[in-house]
């Protein structure tokens, strides 16, 4: 309990005097100190209470209360200002429809239910505090680095606002715990909206144009998600009697015909948090900010609480025909049309974030089918991407400074002089999709949970978006793979804290792809008991084992065996006579110079966003549309 | 205890499996050669040709190419091992994925114009067949009961009788796996390629030599997937198996002799098509009928 509440003041505190700490010094002492602090409460709180099922802490308190309801004005104040500043009605409008909505909620209904268990800890708040608390932290360490340079590149005139930067990365670190231990619900919006405005705050950190635009597209998308949140807050005091989370899940198996709307709107907020389609832009948009902003995004916090929510829906999708479906095939059309997208994308981050839509799109689907099976599957998804995602982001924004591109297609030549930065990005890419790494298994199971519940278009989403996964990861893998050969590593400008950071993310996710047989006995099947009672089949441990091995071997190679060559080095063949091999320079037929290129496939006639981006949307709009329809209209047919 | 079974069945076709997949080779060669009206090469001259690599000097564009291919081996054994110990066909499914996918680094890591166009384009072709390949190995599980390939023993039927749809559409993309015209555009055997030598085009000495025998090595894999189809309680089944699986690659030999290389886009969408309607259709006969 005394850990909880630490976890979530602790961030806020740092938080606090962060906003007053301007030089860089002291400033990178906090962070560094903190992040240690927060990492290692993490970790304890996971070591005191592993294996636990489902543990409520008994915490009420009207002060707590009022304190959220100042938070969501505070909140809506914000909002309120910039969009009044940049002249965004759909912002004010929606800002203004929450925040009365909340207070009417606050003073009308919220006294129906009181919560006597505001708190709690199972297995799953566990994984996401771990989350949270490394990768999270980690990611604030790496911004120390990263900030410095960003700043350096920055036109002179530009002002210094890095210390508002860095209190509202810890206080998201807040708002996140926030989220995974409340069982009050009222608690939990609170959380989720301020998670909200902060990725508003640091999409539009830079000011321009396209970040400011980028940050309202994400305000009202997600505004309109909170209003989800606020509609299920009404209809669980009101109908259900209860805004705790926990009796919200019993109340909801046994009368799934009023539980019904609520979950559909619970699971609107999380689609949207989850940044799925027809919501997706708004994590795309989210790529003008710094990259550490990203990769907070993308791995850690925002997107995983969209997704945590829905997982914690997972047993009530088994009851709730309506808003299973709509999650099913919002997530699984998502997977596959984001999938197919990355293929024509030549912009490193943006091949990044529709990747982190397309998973984020698996773990919605297996959350929607709601077994054991698919829940144990939806959270490896969660582990395994955290880890490979953060670490690709840290790669991608380091290279993007000292190659001054994030296109992929440079990352041949410009990128030779940075070999190990080149191998930790291998190493992420593979830990995102290819067997034997954690990624793999996980999609495994999600193919496995979809055949024995009979999903048979889920079944053929996940083919069809996995080779399409393949070809996008491959041809960006082989671009990288000339460069692990060279033997100097001259990254010298690299920040140290970046280094860390790489070194940390890298660790994290190959020690969760070996440790994987471990990690889901300690730490996954704990949650599946405690909310099934029982397990779902999961793969033969065999497997899993053999996927352990694999992996090692495929690591030692990576860091190990690929600069050891001492063979003989010769020029490339490009069918003339070269007169620079290394810039594959060749002597043509008329006797001038010709330099040989060649770019990567990206199918843009195929696959491109403009023939799938606004079809999938009407699709998946659609889908929620009739979701909440019949959610309403036919709330007992099942 | 099935992991050590994996273990020997591994190092077992790492020993089998490039002595058939050589014969095979060299029975390719002359059976091409008297469809087109040649005699042929001796039946082992898969093997000299392979031998004389080994003997070449060792040069490379990138020096890791090697290192890459012999990852790509290795991967290939393990795919053997556990498919043909009776393990599980999906993990053997993804790990030769994981050997194509070092097949793939290999021939980039050259950066050669050349040889990079022929990495895409092996891409292309992996990304054409995989959802045929994993819809086959969902068709296997829901007709067998059991991803393990030895539970096929356990049958009254061959799963061929109910998931038959599933293993047309796998003879479809078998073309691609074992990269016979029309679908080899990334790297033929005939000589007759406008890319060169495609994927392989800088690798020389060893490290094409390890071209050649994963390439071996992949054939028996695929075929024994084909002769899957066909194996049931009853021991004749294995001879069937085995039959079976020969004609199918006879008859990929005679497809590869008689149709001209497709582009990349009649490649994709026709293997999509037909993982689309062949397996699609098989799962939704096996769910719901």
């Amino acid at each position: 309990m005394s850990l909880i509440g630490f976890l979530i003041l602790f961030p806020l505190a740092v938080a606090a005097v962060l906003l007053f700490v301007r030089a860089d010094w002291p400033r990178a002492i906090i962070v560094g100190g903190s992040a240690v602090v927060i990492a290692v409460a993490s970790i304890v709180l996971a070591v005191q209470n592993i294996g636990t099922a489902y543990a409520p802490i008994p915490f009420a308190s009207h002060f707590v209360d009022y304190i959220g309801t100042a938070i969501s004005i505070a909140i809506a104040a914000v909002i309120i200002a910039f969009s009044v500043k940049y002249k965004n009605r759909w912002a004010l409008i929606l800002a203004v429809v929450q925040v009365i909505g909340s207070l009417v909620f606050e003073f009308g209904f919220a006294h129906l239910a009181p919560v006597a268990e505001g708190l709690y800890i199972d297995s799953l708040s566990i994984v996401m505090a771990l989350i949270i608390g490394i990768i999270g932290s980690g990611i604030c360490v790496y911004a120390l680095g990263y900030m410095r340079d960003f700043q350096e590149h920055e036109p002179e005139d530009a002002t210094d606002r890095r210390h508002v930067f860095f209190a509202i990365m810890f206080l998201f670190l807040s708002a996140m715990y926030v989220i995974v231990f409340s069982n009050n619900m009222v608690w939990m919006f609170t959380g989720w909206e301020i998670t909200t405005v902060c990725s508003f705050l640091l999409i539009g950190y830079t000011r321009t144009d396209e970040a400011i635009n980028n940050a309202f597209r994400q305000i009202i998308m997600n505004l309109a998600g909170g209003i989800g949140f606020l509609v299920a807050l009404y209809v669980c005091a009101i109908a259900m009697g209860t805004l705790s989370f926990q009796e919200f899940l019993f109340k909801g198996l046994m009368r799934p015909d009023i539980a019904s709307i609520a979950v559909c709107a619970l699971a609107f907020a999380g689609l949207t948090k989850a940044a799925q389609m027809p919501f997706h832009t708004w994590l795309l948009g989210a790529m003008v900010a710094p990259t550490p902003t990203s990769a907070l995004l993308h791995s850690s916090t925002m997107v995983k609480a969209g997704v945590f929510l829905l997982i914690k829906l997972a047993p009530l999708f088994l009851v709730c025909t309506f808003p299973s479906l709509m999650v099913i095939l919002v997530g699984g059309l998502t997977f596959m049309l984001c999938s197919f997208m990355a293929i024509s994308q030549t912009n490193a981050k943006r091949v990044l974030a529709y990747s982190t839509i397309a998973n984020l799109g698996l773990i919605t689907a297996c959350a929607g089918v709601g077994t054991p099976e698919a829940v144990w599957a939806a959270i490896l998804l969660v582990i395994f991407h955290a880890a490979a995602k953060s670490l690709l982001f840290l790669c991608v924004g380091t290279a993007e400074h000292h190659i001054g591109s994030r296109d992929i297609e440079d990352m041949d030549l410009l990128f030779e002089r940075m070999p190990r930065l080149a191998r930790f990005m291998m190493l992420g890419i593979m830990c995102m999709f290819i067997a034997p790494f954690g990624m793999l298994i996980a999609k495994w199971a999600t193919l496995v949970s979809f055949v024995d519940t009979q999903q048979v278009v889920l079944i053929l989403l996940l083919a069809f978006g996995s080779a399409a996964t393949f070809m996008f990861w491959a041809k960006w893998l082989g671009k990288l793979s000339g460069i692990a050969g060279n033997p100097d590593n001259v990254e010298l400008t690299v920040h140290p804290s970046e280094w860390i950071s790489l070194v940390l993310m890298a660790c994290i996710a190959v020690v969760a792809c070996i440790a994987l047989p471990i990690m889901s006995h300690y730490l996954v099947e704990p949650y599946l008991t405690g909310v099934f009672g029982q397990l779902g089949q999961d793969i033969a441990i065999d497997n899993l084992w053999i996927s352990s091995i694999l992996a090692v071997f495929v690591l030692v190679v990576l860091f190990g065996g690929v600069n050891a060559s001492k063979k003989k080095r010769v020029g490339v063949y490009l069918a003339g006579v070269s007169v620079d091999s290394d810039t594959r320079t060749y002597r043509n037929s008329l006797s001038g110079e010709s330099v040989a290129t060649s770019r990567n496939l990206y199918l843009d006639a195929i696959f491109g966003e403009s023939r799938i981006k606004f079809a999938g949307e009407i699709v998946c709009a659609a889908i929620i549309v009739c979701a909440f329809v019949a959610s309403g209209v036919f709330p007992m047919a099942l | 205890m099935s992991f050590v079974y994996i273990l020997i069945g591994t190092v077992a076709f790492a020993i089998v499996a490039p002595i058939v997949g050589c014969l095979l080779a060299g029975l390719d060669r002359i059976i091409s050669a008297r469809m087109q009206g040649r005699v042929g090469p001796p039946l082992l001259q898969p093997y000299y040709d392979v031998r004389k690599l080994m003997e070449k000097d060792d040069v490379t564009v990138s020096g890791v190419d090697g290192v890459y291919m012999t990852c790509a081996l290795v991967f290939t054994a393990f795919a053997g091992g556990i498919f043909f110990s009776g393990g599980n066909l999906l993990m053997s499914a993804f790990i030769i994925t994981m050997a194509s996918l070092f097949f793939i680094m290999a021939a980039y890591s050259s950066r050669s114009p050349y040889a990079e166009l022929g990495a895409g384009r092996e891409t292309l072709q992996v990304m054409s067949y995989e959802p045929m390949v994993l819809l086959m190995a969902v068709c296997f599980y829901m007709a067998a009961g059991s991803f393990n390939v030895a539970d096929a023993f356990l049958l009254d039927k061959p799963v061929i009788t109910i998931i038959w749809p599933a293993f047309l559409g796998f003879l479809f993309i078998l073309t691609i796996k074992l990269r016979k015209s029309p679908f080899d555009i990334a790297m033929s055997h005939h000589a007759h390629q406008e890319l060169v030598k495609g994927t392989t085009t800088e690798m020389s000495g060893k490290t094409l030599a390890k071209v050649e025998v994963m390439h071996w090595c992949e054939t028996v894999l695929f075929l024994g997937w084909t002769g899957m189809f066909f194996l049931w309680m009853n021991p004749v089944s294995f001879v069937i198996a085995v039959v079976v699986a020969l004609a199918a690659w006879f008859f990929e030999i005679w497809v590869d002799n008689n149709f001209a290389r497709v582009k990349w886009q009649a490649m994709l969408k026709s293997a999509w098509l037909v993982a689309l309607v062949a397996g699609g259709f098989n799962i939704i006969f096996l769910m719901f009928v």
